[in-house]
């Protein structure tokens, strides 16, 4: 009985333990404002639904105003991080605001130099 | 087999005979074990030995009937000396019936040892467990002929293309012939004991396993860090990188992860989950619109329409008191 556990234990434990291959281990983030990104998309992704049924009720012409108006009060409520509209999309690896490409997520330079190098897949330096 | 158990009997006959005639020469033991060497297998002498030793067992009951000094023990035939040569009595009571028989002496004595010996190890095996008496399993089984109209009825089912009538009518006859025979064999005949009914363990379902400890799962943590190779080929780490969730399994499903089970009715006819609302008014008409999307939503399941139905219950019922005075 106890081998019947270990075993499935051992299993358990062999799919989910990583790899030895070396590989880049990241733990931290960039900077601090990738970090504050983060957490503001965090909170967007809770409150989705929220704000959603709330602007249902608010963006009417059937419901009366009253209650419209108390719709706007409760979503100017809710925290600020939670509204999407805070979220920046920066590059991954340099947190880079500006100049990022939204397929890859990545700015431009990093896009360069990883193509230069061949490690993006199916991307060719445009000739014609 | 025969010759063995002939030379089986050879050796201790030999032996006997040399503590019944004292001094042989080695020349005259080798003539008798080529002279007992002549026991045949043919069928007509299988009689006639069965026939002689039946002759031979009246005979020695009348020995033993006559011999009143209760030497000779009762039960000398069925005395088991396994592997033994042959008790020396019998062996004097074979000679002497021999003796009696109007035959070749030595032959017939031959004979009559090597039945006795052949009982003998029949009564062994009998006494140490059921063997298997081929005579037994053959008799059961029956030369299945086919009758000449099933033949040209598969061959012809062979040979034409195969119509679906047609074949369907020849496949049922011979299905069904085959079945009854098969039928017939199964359920009937005495059972022939080959094969031994496997002890049908109660399966531990109770095997309370309770959870395993920290430890256990450190410990199989441990070994499966130390005995994890690395990938020898592209094959393994593709293998690896797929049971880490990093590689998506082939063929790609599209609704891994996705487990609907409702019916599209239950998407779609959304209408029974508004009964909490009032039948008429600016809500009913608000939640009516809300439902039309929603049955349109294919990204939703069941249970998140609902969720969001009932989120709107509990809304509008906390603005109760709001909606009165308007």
């Amino acid at each position: 009985m106890a081998a019947a556990a270990l075993c499935w234990a051992l299993r358990a434990a062999r799919q989910v333990l990583p790899s030895p291959c070396p590989r880049q281990a990241r733990s931290y983030y960039v900077d601090w404002r990738m970090l504050r990104d983060v957490k503001r998309r965090k909170m967007a992704y809770e409150h989705a639904d929220e704000r959603l049924r709330i602007n249902a009720i608010r963006k009417n012409s059937i419901l009366p105003r009253e209650l419209q108006e108390v719709a706007d009060k409760e979503i100017a409520a809710l925290p600020r991080d939670s509204c999407p509209v805070r979220i920046r999309n920066r590059c991954v690896v340099t947190s880079r605001p500006r100049g990022v490409k939204r397929r890859w997520r990545l700015s431009r330079i990093v896009f360069r130099h990883f193509a230069d190098h061949a490690q993006m897949s199916g991307v060719q330096r445009a000739m014609w | 087999k025969d010759k063995s158990a002939a030379s089986k009997d050879s050796t201790p006959e030999g032996a006997s005979k040399r503590q019944e005639d004292g001094a042989e020469t080695p020349k005259q033991q080798l003539l008798d074990i080529i002279g007992n060497m002549k026991v045949e297998v043919s069928y007509r002498k299988k009689l006639q030995q069965l026939k002689a030793s039946e002759s031979k067992k009246q005979a020695l009951n009348k020995l033993e009937g006559l011999d009143s000094e209760g030497s000779v023990p009762q039960g000398t035939t069925e005395d088991i000396q396994r592997g033994k040569p042959l008790n020396p009595e019998l062996v004097k009571a074979a000679s002497a019936v021999a003796s009696s028989l109007p035959r070749n002496k030595k032959q017939t004595e031959s004979e009559l040892l090597a039945q006795l010996r052949r009982h003998e190890e029949t009564t062994d095996k009998q006494k140490k467990g059921g063997t298997l008496n081929i005579r037994n399993v053959i008799s059961e089984m029956t030369v299945k002929r086919q009758t000449p109209a099933q033949r040209t009825a598969g061959i012809s089912g062979r040979i034409s293309l195969q119509l679906d009538e047609d074949g369907r009518r020849i496949r049922s006859e011979r299905s069904s012939a085959r079945s009854v025979g098969s039928r017939r064999s199964l359920k009937v005949g005495k059972r022939l004991n080959i094969f031994t009914k496997a002890s049908t363990e109660p399966e531990h379902t109770l095997k309370t396993v309770s959870s395993p400890t920290i430890w256990d799962l450190e410990f199989a943590k441990e070994v499966a860090a130390v005995t994890a190779q690395p990938p020898r080929n592209g094959f393994e780490e593709m293998i690896q990188w797929t049971k880490e969730g990093i590689l998506w399994e082939f063929p790609i499903d599209n609704e891994v992860g996705m487990e609907d089970d409702a019916e599209f009715h239950e998407h779609i006819f959304l209408e029974k989950h508004l009964e909490g609302f009032p039948k008429e008014g600016p809500i009913r008409h608000f939640m009516e619109l809300v439902i039309c999307g929603l049955s349109k939503n294919p990204y939703l399941s069941v249970k998140q329409k609902v969720e969001h139905i009932e989120w709107f219950q509990k809304y509008f019922e906390e603005k109760k008191e709001l909606l009165q005075e308007i």
